[in-house]
């Protein structure tokens, strides 16, 4: 099967989507209906498929630069994109419950399977400018998901927020890959790790002959490996930004403002998770550079542990979901940032797929939850989550998942994680034991506020609240997901993902983790909220992000907004100023000489008169001697 | 003889309709403007086709030569202008500005496209310079007599800036035409490019360059000779603005390509870095002034002098990579501003005037086809892919960090970055804008809504709107047509 079907298919579902948005009956169909047509064309794929199959793209003839614009799928990109489809899938089914009443919902699904076709793309790209493509459309698309509900202040400042934030770490992502383009004079994917691969066999056997590294480097034509680390670091700039790591953490939480199925396809599948894909496809740069790796390795650990514990004392249930997602997401970076030669990618790529399940699990029956206790406050919140059970599976599942409990979907990849990260701290280069590190400490908080989570949606209330009238699609959905959930770890049988066996002991250390967290979550008992019992002061400041949105205004917007008035200032008064200075000199000049001959007439006459005289005078005694 | 009669009818109808029937009534002028654009937008078809080319002598005695013909460079280009004629005579249904007969506004547009068309298809140099020049005088009359009704004052003055600056570039530009046409004994343009150009003396061939470089510089137009062109398309009437800015400014950079460029190969190449740099200081410079500006017409010329900052810096880097991106870039600006000053100049006819700063009901809640419009039209002008803008800048970018090997590379890749740095603050105005004018509160039910688009206007809208998507989904439309083209002139180097 041609890769290219799995984008062209959402795409063209959001072009036809765009021209029957009227009809929200119509736009229904269609948004289904091609989710579930990529799904299935995934699935098919996914399964029939051995190798990897290239879609040929239409070559863009721009000189010197070779741009073959080709696609390609194999096991591993097959099992995300079909996780992909999933989750798009549950969300375009989930919404049309979900926003049967807002009068954009045309608009929205839309935008969705936009959304969807980008990240399919950049998931099955071989091409880097198409990875830029599908990069930039899904920040555009995140700007309208998040601002979908325009007409509230907060939705609007959140979209903004989320896509200048991004796309100020895109800077260092086109440059980056502009930078990995013009070493390989192409923007082919294999092309590029070709030409910046370090030619391991040839420096070996050439040192082991006898000459020095330098010579070696140079005979074996090796690239430059400086410039090859300050490249990867700037693409892991852009991938930061994207994927919301610190130092860009901020904009995802308040892009909480948009609709809960929009979160839930912003989180689970698409935009944050989208960096890792593009990593991995990097890696065989990524394994060879250290300090590359130890930039992004730095960066997630910081942020994994920063973001948990900003999950634990959220106040807002939705945004500790949010914040629970800025911390996944760099443990699958984490696993890539460990990997050195020799270790895949593939475990961060199957933390991401389980992610993706478990975290649109969590996300559609938050959104149901809210719905049912009229706001996402952990305090709105309590005890929806009791009343139905698919909601209390749904929780109860999900939370297992999340907190990384051994067999369940999310235990099963972070066990991997886990696992390479300790390969990763034997080998000597590389971040690897600052990684473990961070991920035992992560772990422990994680368990904690997923305890947190549950004791609180599952809270025995009074007054034990109605689920409301649910078409059975939702409960349906739900139900799909919490199977998966559970079972979903056996994805690793396929072989689809090239990840080594768990030993035993990584099981055991597993659950005296997340034991420890759990205990510690439960010090108040069952009934009380674990924030209120542990973190009471810190709740205002960790609702806040720490205030990093003042930074973000005090040293970038502000500074810039300033410059921009000098600079508007500038062109007026200064860059304009000779242009009128040249008006204004010629009318002078004009002025004067109007003057000149309007008062000199008469001298000027005589001058005239007497200046001939003298040259006829002149010229009369020339010739008269 | 195709394209003779491409350039004579538009001219002749539009000389005929300045002068003797300027006093014809707006429904008999109206159509036969448009039938006439219609019919020139077929013949440049054609001639894009057929290839056609013309070459009489002219001015024997000068060795002046009545030459005509397209090549891929310029293909793109006269079908560009000849579409933006059909734009401008069409939005006369939606706005005849006052100010003078309505016959005389129809005839002058004509003339702008016609002399627009003789500069894209002129194959001798001073033929070249003669059209270059015929369009200021058209054009003065548009923004002088048609344009905002409101202040007489600016008017005039914007008017007068125009072509007095730009006057003083092409006579910049005549001095470095006659001196090139001179020293190298052709004012062929096929010859010159093809080795009687590259062939002259270093000394030489810098001061052709820098000549040309300055005087076109003005019309592209490159920091810091930028200052005309807001207050002109602030005044200009609709029509006027889109045929300065996707037609004019081409102009510009057109002659860069086809002067400096191919002619003088050397030359040019030693002046590349300081077009590179301001080219790059354009792209910033312009996108801050557009983070302050509260006139949306200026913030869109404004955001015109960064886009050109993408297509000078393109150039400057002298590879082929650089001048397709550059053609490029060219072409999606040409459709990207003509989609939004239609726009802005509806908004302007509906409030009287697009002050920023002044709350007006949100476009996405009382008029949503207009603002899907604004909305595609700035998500182009921020660079989005899928969309005209992405590719040009994309490659600018490129091919400023991987320039031409006689170039200084450390700049190049210093302004490839700066370039990136100013593709951000595209974004940032992009969305202010966005955040000023689309998106907003539920309107209050007591204010006057802003009436949608309907009739010709909307046509126009989704027409240049879906070109826009058109030309960021297959960019190889233009990149396929330019190509071989843009390697000739490459290869003369």
């Amino acid at each position: 099967m041609n890769p290219w079907l799995l984008v062209v298919v959402p795409a063209v579902a959001s072009l036809l989507g765009v021209a029957v948005r009227r009809d929200d009956r119509i736009a229904q169909v269609v948004a289904v209906v091609a989710g579930g047509a990529t799904l299935l064309l995934a699935l098919v794929a996914w399964i029939s498929q051995s190798g990897s199959v290239t879609g040929f793209g239409p070559a863009l003839p721009v000189g010197e630069l070779h741009v073959p614009l080709a696609v390609v799928t194999d096991p591993a990109r097959l099992a995300i994109v079909t996780v992909v489809a999933l989750v798009a899938t549950a969300v375009q089914l989930y919404s049309t419950w979900y926003l049967r009443t807002d009068d954009r919902y045309g608009q929205f699904a839309a935008t969705v399977s936009l959304f969807t076709a980008a990240m399919l793309l950049v998931v099955v790209s071989s091409d880097l400018v198409l990875t830029v493509v599908g990069w930039e459309l899904m920040g555009w698309c995140s700007y309208l998901l998040i601002g979908h509900w325009s007409r509230r202040a907060t939705a609007r400042r959140a979209a903004l927020k989320a896509f200048l934030v991004t796309r100020v770490a895109d800077i260092g992502f086109v440059l980056g890959i502009v930078g990995l383009a013009a070493g390989a004079g192409s923007t082919d994917l294999r092309a590029v790790v070709a030409a910046w691969d370090r030619p391991t066999q040839c420096i070996d056997s050439a040192v082991a002959g006898g000459s020095v590294l330098g010579d070696a480097l140079t005979a074996c034509s090796a690239p430059d490996a400086r410039l090859r680390a300050v490249l990867l670091a700037l693409v892991v700039i852009g991938v930061l930004g994207k994927s919301a790591q610190v130092p860009f953490q901020d904009w995802l939480a308040d892009a909480m403002e948009g609709p809960t199925p929009a979160s839930a396809l912003i989180h689970a599948a698409t935009m944050v998770a989208a960096g890792t894909v593009v990593l991995a496809g990097l890696h065989p740069l990524l394994e060879d550079s250290p300090s590359a790796r130890w930039f992004l390795g730095v960066a997630v650990s910081v942020t994994m542990l920063l973001a948990a514990l900003l999950a634990f004392a959220q106040s807002d249930l939705k945004r500790m979901l949010a914040w629970s997602t800025v911390s996944q997401v760099s443990i699958m970076l984490a696993a890539i940032a460990v990997a050195g030669p020799g270790t895949g990618p593939d475990a961060g790529l199957l933390h991401l797929w389980s992610h993706a399940i478990y975290k649109s699990l969590l996300f559609l029956a938050i959104g149901w939850a809210a719905v049912v206790g009229g706001g996402t406050a952990a305090s709105a919140l309590r005890g929806s989550g009791a009343s139905t059970p698919v909601l209390r599976a749904a929780f109860l599942v999900g939370f297992l998942s999340l907190a990384g409990v051994p067999l369940v979907v999310g235990g099963v990849s972070k066990e991997h994680v886990l696992s390479s990260a300790w390969d990763g701290a034997v080998a000597a280069d590389g971040p690897g034991v600052l990684v473990l590190v961070a991920l035992v400490l992560t772990s422990a908080v994680t368990a904690a506020y997923s305890t947190r989570g549950y004791l609180v949606l599952t809270a025995h209330v009074r007054q034990r609240p109605s689920a409301g009238r649910v078409p059975a699609t939702v409960p349906g959905l739900l139900w799909v997901l919490v199977v998966l959930t559970v079972f979903g770890g056996l994805v690793v049988l396929t072989g689809s993902f090239a990840v080594h066996r768990v030993s035993l002991f990584w099981l055991l250390l597993t659950v005296l983790v997340v034991g420890v967290g759990v205990a510690v979550a439960l010090r108040g008992g069952f009934d009380r909220d674990p924030a209120e019992v542990l973190a009471r002061r810190f709740v205002p400041l960790a609702d806040r992000g720490f205030g990093v949105d003042v930074l973000y205004r005090r040293l970038v917007a502000r500074p810039v907004l300033r410059l921009a008035r000098v600079v508007a200032f500038v062109d007026t008064e200064v860059v304009d100023a000779y242009v009128r200075g040249a008006a204004v000199a010629t009318r002078a000049a004009g002025w004067a000489g109007v003057r000149l001959h309007r008062r000199e007439r008469p001298s000027a006459g005589v001058g005239l008169v007497l200046g001939a005289v003298v040259v006829l005078g002149l010229v009369g005694v020339l010739a008269w001697s | 003889m195709v394209v003779s009669l491409l350039l004579a009818l538009p001219a002749t109808l539009g000389l005929w309709l300045v002068s003797g029937g300027r006093g014809l009534p707006l429904r008999v002028a109206r159509p036969l403007a448009a039938g006439m654009a219609v019919a020139t937008l077929g013949l440049a078809v054609a001639v894009a086709l057929t290839g056609s080319e013309v070459d009489r002598a002219w001015l024997p005695e000068l060795g002046v030569h009545w030459s005509l013909g397209v090549d891929g460079i310029s293909v793109p280009l006269v079908l560009l202008t000849a579409l933006m004629g059909v734009v401008v005579t069409a939005h006369a249904w939606v706005e005849v500005p006052s100010g003078g007969t309505p016959a005389t506004f129809l005839g002058c547009l004509l003339l702008v496209e016609a002399g627009a068309l003789a500069t894209f298809t002129a194959r001798d140099a001073v033929l070249f310079l003669v059209a270059f020049e015929v369009v200021l005088v058209p054009m003065w009359v548009l923004v002088g007599r048609y344009g905002d009704p409101h202040h007489p004052r600016a008017r005039t003055e914007a008017a007068q800036r125009f072509v007095l600056y730009t006057a003083v570039g092409s006579t910049t530009m005549l001095v470095g035409i006659l001196l090139l046409v001179a020293s190298a004994g052709t004012a062929d343009l096929r010859a010159l490019a093809g080795g009687a150009g590259a062939a002259l003396g270093s000394g030489t061939q810098l001061a052709v360059a820098a000549l040309l470089v300055a005087g076109l510089a003005v019309k592209v137009p490159v920091l810091p000779f930028h200052t005309w062109l807001p207050p002109a398309h602030t005044t200009a009437p609709t029509a006027g603005s889109v045929l300065l800015a996707a037609v004019l400014l081409k102009m510009g950079t057109y002659g860069l390509v086809r002067l400096p460029v191919a002619t003088v190969p050397d030359g040019f190449g030693r002046l590349a870095p300081v077009l590179a740099v301001a080219g790059a200081l354009g792209i910033v410079w312009g996108g801050l002034v557009c983070l302050v500006e509260r006139d949306l017409k200026r913030l869109i010329a404004y955001s015109s002098v960064a886009h050109m900052g993408f297509v000078v810096l393109a150039l400057a880097s002298g590879s082929q990579t650089g001048l397709q991106a550059a053609l490029f870039a060219n072409v999606a600006h040409g459709v990207v501003s003509a989609l939004l000053f239609v726009l802005v100049g509806g908004l302007k006819q509906r409030w009287g005037d697009v002050d920023l700063a002044v709350r007006r009901p949100a476009l996405r809640e009382t008029s949503p086809r207009l603002g899907f419009a604004l909305v595609i039209g700035l998500a182009a002008s921020l660079g989005l892919p899928g969309l005209a803008g992405f590719w040009g800048e994309l490659l600018a970018v490129y091919s400023a960090w991987a320039p031409a090997a006689d170039r200084p590379r450390a700049l190049l890749v210093t302004c490839a970055v700066v370039a990136a740095v100013g593709a951000a603050l595209a974004a940032a105005y992009a969305l202010r804008v966005a955040g000023l004018v689309w998106a907003g509160d539920r309107p209050d039910p007591e204010v006057r809504r802003t009436p949608d688009t309907v009739g010709v206007e909307r046509w126009l809208l989704a027409g240049l709107a879906t070109l826009v998507v058109v030309l960021g989904v297959a960019p190889m439309l233009v990149l396929s047509v330019t190509a071989d083209a843009v390697a000739s002139v490459g290869g003369a180097r």
